[in-house]
């Protein structure tokens, strides 16, 4: 199945500084990819046995990641900005999957910050999505998924085509060494600019301000193991925790 | 007056997507998938109307979107809220594109200044609460806690045809591994993260784990790359999601990962020997000390 998979398309909200009076300050953060990426990457792979992958990023990351990850080509969007709205960084991406043309599944990382995005792309395109995601295959000219539903485990059968949103279970394993990144950079990628694809980055929406949320501090016990201990312990018998 | 529309996959939240949808001061529209008895929730729950799609029997949630998208459209409101579940953020997307609507995750409440509707919602990983600004239609998945509805008659339920349904089947439905881990139950759980130096240190967990009464659990990092604990006691938004009375991160920093395996807890204690560690912002009780002298101390302190 021709497939591509997006990756690099946000920020890291851990690379976002909150200071004291609420500002965020993302220094100057670049899209990075997600932990979500890794386990989107492998299943993307899964997916694409025949060799028809093709890697999809926007804006400021480095494109290389999935080339060094065994992905023969990658497009580049190369002016896509950090958008609020999760619609519009969707309808980049959706411009991009129809510039590529003939994509059967969209594969892309379920990223608990963007959470709108992998949806909003499968709406725009037009196509069915299954978020939240754990394993996929294609089964029959099918893909056929595994997602997590409360204690159950469903799988799921859905045709071509689709967008998979897959959240990862545990962190990148096999990290590529210097010469799969020298190899790398030998590998095509080809660069195109929003006007190519035909869509403007407006934000929809523009943000009124951020604050610190409202939280009780933590009651900390320091200094001597056993008079904190102590403390704790009859802060949770009072409390009827104990 | 301002319209707002909710989609409702599940009972839980139905109660606060209404009330957070009537912060826009206009009629509330649910539109229901899922079986009867969750559109006379929905009903109940203070709508002013109810459109219910009863899937087919081995056909999910999302593979309505299509219908769900037209509703949307027909209804054209300016605000749609639905919960941050997998099936809900599917049927929202597509009526995000529908509607040509911005979509923003995280709300909590939303309301109308002027001809702009706004959302204010919580952002990075919980860290900030921002408010944002759109001036035409707007999606946002609701985070915010669930609202108990107040006992109400309800309102008719209108069945909606859902013609143009996705071909999505569910193929099969097992018990997920793990699903009898006794962590998911367990009313105490004392975990553990990269605090603890070596796998014999075990058991100093576990004598405080038996001192509580409590199941072990773990940060991803211990029972994913160091292997210590079965997997299927690993609590965070990949692993288990849990909701015991009390929970003790033992050595564990607290990313955000973590956390949202922790958000239904009731009361967390966080023991670490980092001042900064993000536990702290998160916990109800915080020891700052070194775990190997704490733990101990604390089984001790329990015996008294």
């Amino acid at each position: 199945m021709k497939t591509v998979i997006v990756y690099k398309w946000a920020r890291d909200s851990e690379d976002a500084a909150v200071r004291s009076d609420g500002a965020v300050d993302w220094r100057n953060a670049k899209m990075t990819a997600g932990e979500d990426d890794f386990a989107a990457l492998e299943a993307a792979k899964a997916l694409s046995r025949d060799g028809d992958l093709i890697g999809l990023t926007i804006g400021s990351g480095d494109a290389s990641w999935a080339l060094a990850r065994g992905v023969g080509q990658a497009t580049l969007i190369i002016d896509a900005p950090s958008l609020i709205d999760n619609a519009s960084t969707a309808a980049i991406l959706a411009a991009a999957v129809r510039t590529i043309g003939g994509v059967d599944v969209v594969v892309i990382g379920d990223s608990e910050d963007y959470s709108g995005v992998p949806v909003a792309l499968a709406g725009l395109l037009g196509w069915p999505a299954i978020v939240q995601v754990s394993a996929v295959s294609a089964v029959d000219g099918r893909v056929q998924i595994v997602r997590k539903q409360g204690r159950n485990e469903q799988t799921i059968s859905i045709s071509a085509p689709a967008v998979i949103a897959v959240s990862a279970a545990s962190p990148e394993k096999n990290i590529p060494g210097m010469k799969e990144q020298l190899a790398a950079r030998k590998r095509p990628i080809t660069k195109l600019t929003l006007a190519e694809i035909g869509v403007s980055a407006a934000d929809n929406v523009s943000s009124q301000g951020t604050r610190l949320p409202e939280t009780t501090p933590a009651r900390i016990f320091e200094g001597d193991p056993a008079a904190a201990c102590g403390k704790l312990v009859a802060a949770l018998r009072d409390e009827g925790i104990l | 007056m301002s319209d707002a529309l909710i989609i409702v996959t599940e009972e839980k939240p139905v109660g606060a997507l209404v009330a957070a949808a009537k912060g826009l001061g206009g009629m509330v529209t649910a539109v229901v998938v899922g079986p009867r008895a969750l559109a006379d929730a929905a009903a109940a729950a203070g709508p002013a109307a109810v459109k219910w799609i009863e899937p087919r029997p081995g056909v999910p949630v999302e593979a309505y979107a299509r219908p769900v998208a037209r509703l949307a459209a027909a209804a054209a409101p300016r605000a749609v809220v639905t919960s941050a579940t997998a099936e809900g953020r599917v049927l929202a997307g597509a009526a995000a594109a529908e509607l040509g609507a911005a979509l923003i995750p995280g709300g909590l409440t939303l309301s109308a200044v002027g001809d702009k509707t706004v959302v204010v919602r919580t952002d990075l990983g919980g860290r900030v609460i921002e408010s944002v600004e759109a001036a035409g239609p707007m999606v946002t998945f609701y985070a915010g806690d669930d609202i108990a509805v107040q006992g109400s008659a309800g309102v008719p339920i209108e069945p909606v045809a859902a013609d143009g349904a996705a071909d999505i089947r569910i193929e099969r439905t097992e018990p997920a591994a793990g699903a009898d881990a006794g962590i998911t139950k367990a009313s105490v759980v004392v975990s553990v993260g990269r605090g603890l130096k070596k796998k014999d240190d075990l058991t100093i967990i576990e004598g405080l784990a038996n001192a509580l009464g409590a199941e072990i659990g773990c940060s991803m990092p211990v029972a994913d790359d160091l292997g210590w604990v079965e997997k299927d006691r690993y609590v965070g938004r990949s692993g288990q999601h849990i909701a015991p009375r009390l929970y003790i991160a033992i050595g564990i920093q607290g990313a955000p990962q973590h956390l949202e395996g922790i958000r239904n807890a009731k009361v967390v204690v966080g023991i670490n020997n980092d001042p900064a560690a993000p536990i702290f912002k998160s916990a109800n009780y915080g020891i700052l000390g070194d775990l190997y002298e704490v733990v101990p101390a604390l089984q001790a302190a329990l015996g008294k």
